[in-house]
């Protein structure tokens, strides 16, 4: 393929526009039909199937054995679970937003306003980011152990008595916050200091001739300007978060797991979809879980356009 | 032309680079597979001295009355338990020395990865030819897996070999599906140097005791509990809670579920049994303070003397014997209420639809119920063989513990869950309510409280049996 | 507005300091600032740390209260267990023949797709990349029976391809791809080459493959880490166990009862140390172009 398009001799005399424009519509068929085709066997119709099926009151032999309308959603409506996992993933992509927002951006003024060599900083604190979820999980499963973890070994130089912070749902959704933004807040602190470092030198210039000291300058020249970059970091910190899972099933609902189950969407949709057997109904919440967090994005989506 | 497409070659290095990672890795693949794989029991030693130990074998021994194939073949094996990987890797062995061609495939998951795989591989016959679990109702109940062949039904309905109660949970329309193989049997656990200590000679016998004898063995040190006296599962994975309440709901009267006559159930703990289960656990974490749900729990908890006694399963004995060879411990039958007897979960083997060697995996099953394999069973694993017409005396004298397992008295019940396809359900929504009723310190000194969790559960309950058809 | 300017962004600008250097010269605001820098970077650190000290710890060790830090005495004993109680080489192979291949593969489309979506104004072109952008915000676990349905179908099931399938393209790759693309393809220098009476492929091939070639670096340890930690597909798609992946190995040692850190540990820091090796040889590139999906 690539070849006979390559190969082809045309001289500039050839070039006339529509020519040029139907290689171009030749490079762009040929390019993308294999990509789409196969995206579209192992993603597209997946996920299609996946939301029809939420349609359909699902069993182990025939997922498409009844079809029920709305009825699933209609049931998600009085499903404790499925509120209780609902405004868990909720509060749990708002954690990590906001903290790894304001901790990423305290990192990333520091790291361009203040500090000089900031390169081994970067990479120390962009590190978690890259590493895979289940170890990284099971580490900080034991650094919250009620009987012999790090945590509790810190917390008891100040006198306060051991903690079993995954076995309250409370604490632990909390805990476990704590550890995504552990992992996430580099991404977001690189992203930003590079924003920061495109903020044209002139309005902070012309803000410090003003007389604005170096906080009025962060205050209302920078972070302003930042604006767009932060809502960027805020759309993909919300979709990583709302699709929470292995680390969450890692730290509290493995078999080994001390801590008590805590709720979450995607842990909901597996647990009806595959212990339960209730294929439509997961699909359904699958299906919310979708939407919610695409109209997130579109808003957000909204919120950068209309700034720039 | 070429000199171009040699360039452009150039040019796709890194995918050149990777695509020949690939081809070299196949190629690796291929040929390098005789790397020692201790779970997968290709075992080839045993291969060469296997035509001489076969005819052995096969005159002095084992014969099921199934046909095995001569074909050479590898039989996968899953197992929903992941401490079982070494008994399987001993009796696939043996069969492998009794037919060199036939090969296996053992691995052991986890329960919960276990569930997830089979809930995608048994509706798409992608399953392993033979399959351990207890979690097969619901796939009997779609039809997805297949009955017994008839000799094995002839084997499986006997009373003699099988309990009654035990292999009534096979049966579906009258047909018995799966060969009962190994049962989930409770005692408590107790740990002797500790109750020595307390001055305690006996093992509780009954419920009153448990919480008497809890009080004497919690330690406190500084405001922080080191020991507890009876350490209770209070969280965890799912359904596991709402199991092991309903060990001590059973002495006190209740049930999860109550069978009615004609075959429908309704919730069994919504009343006084089930007042008085939760008040236990109530009153033993915020009255008598003889546990903590701060503090380590379970085995972890018992094979590092962080309590004084719990209840679990048989299969903590091997699995001491392997970690904690020093540990003093003993065991006892399961205490006395209105009421005495233990909770029976059982696991069985089946051979799935999708299987190309039915007749051969049943001769596989059949033979690894053999005695000396049961016993073996017991000694390193710890499993109670639900079989009872062995009396695994050899197993016994090694492990003494086991005994509480098997203990067998006329007024010591056996029960089991119901044979449903959504109990499953029903226990891990029940687990949830009273993990959080647990850690609920209101609920002390507070029945309308008790009564009120008890009562939205028993609703839950009842509403997935009426969704199921079920309830009466 | 900002957002124009990042289309000038050089990549080299990260590392360097700015310019308007009156604003921190005062040495008193760093020292502070360094400490609080440093104690944050140990959090990060730590859990790294004691994943690699616990896995040289014999098993009393692990669990001592207070704990140690340094092992007191250090064993190889958790190294050898995970080797030994399963065949862990043959495992880690079948990961590095999956993540390698997949890495190719992702690298190879995401590239195409993004240069495409990137440059070719065509009607509906857009629309196609937010269906895929879109997809991207679908988490896997929801979809993977259909997609094991389908792979039954293709007779992939416990096989190299049937482990690849999900990850041979990524979404997320096509858009950091796509958004390099805008950042930094001179257009100017495709229509040069395309009056030079290049063709196409050609300049694919041979302009924008190797200006791409750092942003690239980066995708692929993207892809090589999501390929190389993905768990719940492996369990579902394999069923030998030729065909176990390293992650799923880790779970093993889980028993049912008693997590044996050690030897758990000990495979985890295997299985992290081919990234941690990637990263410190590509971390510049990495943290690059990063920072480039963040603009647009």
């Amino acid at each position: 393929m690539a070849r006979s398009f390559s190969s082809r001799k045309e001289g500039p005399a050839h070039l006339g526009g529509s020519t040029l424009q139907r290689q171009k519509l030749l490079f762009v068929f040929v390019g993308l039909t294999p990509i789409l085709l196969i995206y579209g066997v192992v993603r597209i119709w997946p996920i299609i199937r996946t939301f029809s099926l939420s349609l359909f009151d699902s069993d182990l032999v025939k997922p498409e054995a009844k079809f029920v309308g709305f009825q699933n959603y209609t049931d998600l409506l009085s499903d404790d679970s499925f509120k209780t996992a609902f405004i868990n993933t909720s509060l749990f992509a708002l954690g990590t937003v906001v903290a790894s927002l304001t901790l990423g951006l305290a990192l990333a003024l520091i790291l361009t306003q203040f500090i000089r060599r900031s390169g081994i900083y970067q990479l120390v604190y962009f590190l978690p980011f890259v590493m895979p979820i289940v170890p990284v999980a099971i580490v900080w499963r034991w650094i919250y152990d009620p009987s012999y973890g790090l945590l509790n070994l810190f917390l008891s130089w100040f006198g306060i008595p051991k903690q079993a912070f995954l076995l309250y749902p409370e604490t632990g959704l909390w805990a476990i916050v704590a550890m995504n933004v552990w992992k996430v807040v580099g991404y977001n602190m690189v992203i930003l200091i590079v924003g920061i470092r495109n903020i044209p030198l002139l309005y902070s210039e012309a803000a410090a001739i003003d007389g604005a000291g170096r906080f009025g300058v962060l205050r209302y020249i920078t972070v302003p300007l930042l604006k767009p970059v932060i809502l960027f970091v805020l759309v993909v910190t919300t979709i990583g978060a709302y699709n929470v899972f292995t680390s969450v099933y890692v730290m509290t609902q493995s078999t080994t797991a001390s801590g008590n189950d805590i709720k979450i969407l995607v842990g909901e949709i597996v647990l009806n979809g595959f212990r339960y057997s209730k294929m439509g109904y997961a699909s359904s919440e699958a299906v919310i879980l979708f939407v919610v967090v695409m109209l997130l994005t579109l808003i957000q989506f909204r919120f950068v356009r209309s700034d720039t | 032309m070429s000199e171009e497409s040699k360039r452009r070659l150039s040019r796709r290095k890194f995918v050149a680079l990777t695509g020949g990672a690939l081809a070299a890795s196949s190629l690796l693949a291929a040929c390098g597979d005789p790397t020692t794989a201790p779970t997968t029991t290709t075992a080839s030693s045993a291969t060469t001295s296997a035509t001489k130990v076969a005819t052995t074998a096969t005159s002095t021994g084992f014969n099921s009355g199934f046909k095995v194939t001569s074909d050479p073949i590898t039989l996968s094996i899953w197992a929903d338990d992941t401490g079982m990987a070494p008994w399987y890797q001993k009796v696939t062995a043996e069969y492998t020395k009794l037919h060199p061609n036939v090969k296996f495939d053992v691995q052991a998951f986890a329960v919960r990865d276990f569930e997830t795989k089979i809930a995608a591989a048994i509706p798409s016959d992608t399953a392993a030819d033979i399959m351990q679990s207890g979690a097969f109702r619901k796939y009997v109940e779609a039809g997805l897996l297949p009955k017994n062949p008839d000799s094995v039904t002839k084997m499986v309905a006997d009373p003699t070999i099988f309990p009654k109660e035990l292999t009534d949970t096979l049966v579906f329309n009258n047909n018995y599906y799966g060969m009962p193989f190994y049962q989930g049997r409770h005692a408590i656990y107790y740990n002797k140097d500790y109750f020595a200590a307390a001055g305690l000679s006996t093992p509780p016998a009954t419920m009153d005791d448990l919480t008497t004898y809890a009080q004497k063995l919690v330690k406190v040190d500084g405001g922080n509990m080191t020991v507890s006296g009876l350490s209770l599962r209070l969280a965890g994975a799912g359904s596991g809670i709402a199991e092991k309440f309903m060990m001590y709901l059973y002495p006190n009267g209740g049930n999860i579920l109550e069978k009615t006559s004609e075959g429908k159930y309704h919730n069994g703990y919504n009343n006084d049994a089930g007042v008085k289960t939760l008040k236990m656990y109530i009153d033993m974490l915020y009255k008598n303070k003889t546990d903590d749900p701060k503090i380590k729990h379970d085995t972890e908890a018992f094979q590092l003397g962080a309590t004084a006694m719990y209840a679990r399963e048989s299969n903590v004995v091997g699995d001491t014997a392997n970690k904690k060879p020093d540990l003093k411990y003993s065991t006892a039958p399961m205490p006395k209420g209105v009421r005495w007897g233990d909770l029976s979960s059982p696991i069985g083997l089946i051979v799935s639809r999708s299987t190309k060697n039915t007749d051969t995996a049943w001769d596989f099953i059949m033979f690894s119920q053999q005695e000396q394999y049961l016993n073996l069973l017991l000694t390193d694993i710890g499993w109670i063989p639900q079989r009872q017409d062995y009396a695994f005396t050899e197993a016994l004298k090694l492990r003494p513990q086991l005994a509480a397992f098997t203990f067998k008295d006329p007024n010591y019940k056996l029960f089991t869950a119901p044979a449903i396809g959504s109990f499953d359900e029903i226990e891990t929504k029940l687990a949830d309510r009273l993990s959080k009723a647990y850690l609920d310190s209101s609920l002390l000194n507070n029945d309308a409280g008790i009564k009120k969790v008890l009562e939205d559960a028993a609703k839950e309950t009842d509403d997935i049996l009426k969704k199921a058809n079920l309830y009466g | 507005m900002s957002m124009l300017e990042f289309k000038k962004v050089k990549p080299d600008s990260l590392g360097t300091f700015g310019r308007n250097t009156q604003f921190r010269r005062e040495l008193w605001w760093r020292i502070p600032l360094h400490l609080i820098l440093i104690i944050g970077a140990g959090l990060m650190l730590l859990p790294f740390f004691w994943m690699f000290a616990t896995s040289f710890k014999p098993p009393t060790e692990v669990v001592a209260w207070p704990p140690n830090f340094i092992p007191e005495n250090p064993t190889l004993g958790n190294y050898g267990k995970v080797f030994e109680l399963m065949p862990f080489a043959r495992y880690f192979f079948n990961s590095l023949v999956i993540t390698l291949t997949c890495m190719g593969t992702i690298c190879l489309t995401s590239s195409l797709a993004g240069y495409i979506f990137a440059i070719f104004k065509f009607p509906g072109i857009n629309i196609i990349f937010i269906i895929i952008l879109a997809t991207a915000i679908v988490p896997f676990e929801t979809y993977m029976i259909p997609l094991y349905l389908l792979m039954k179908e293709f007779k992939a099931i416990d096989t190299y391809q049937g482990l690849m399938a999900p990850n041979l393209i990524m979404s997320f790759g096509i858009f950091f791809m796509r958004q390099n693309y805008i950042a930094f393809l001179p257009e100017e220098l495709l229509d040069a080459a395309r009056i030079d009476g290049a063709g196409e492929w050609k300049i694919y091939w041979r302009i924008v493959l190797p200006l791409s070639s750092s942003a690239l670096a980066a995708l692929a340890i993207y892809a090589f880490i999501s390929v190389w930690g993905a768990f719940i597909w492996p369990l579902l798609i394999t069923n030998s166990s030729d065909m176990k992946t390293v992650e799923l190995a880790l779970a093993g040692f889980q028993t049912a009862y008693t997590v044996e850190y050690g030897p758990l540990m000990a495979g985890s820091v295997i299985c992290l140390l081919p990234i941690l090796i990637i990263f410190i040889l590509l971390r510049r590139q990495i943290i690059e172009s990063v920072a480039i999906t963040g603009m647009k």
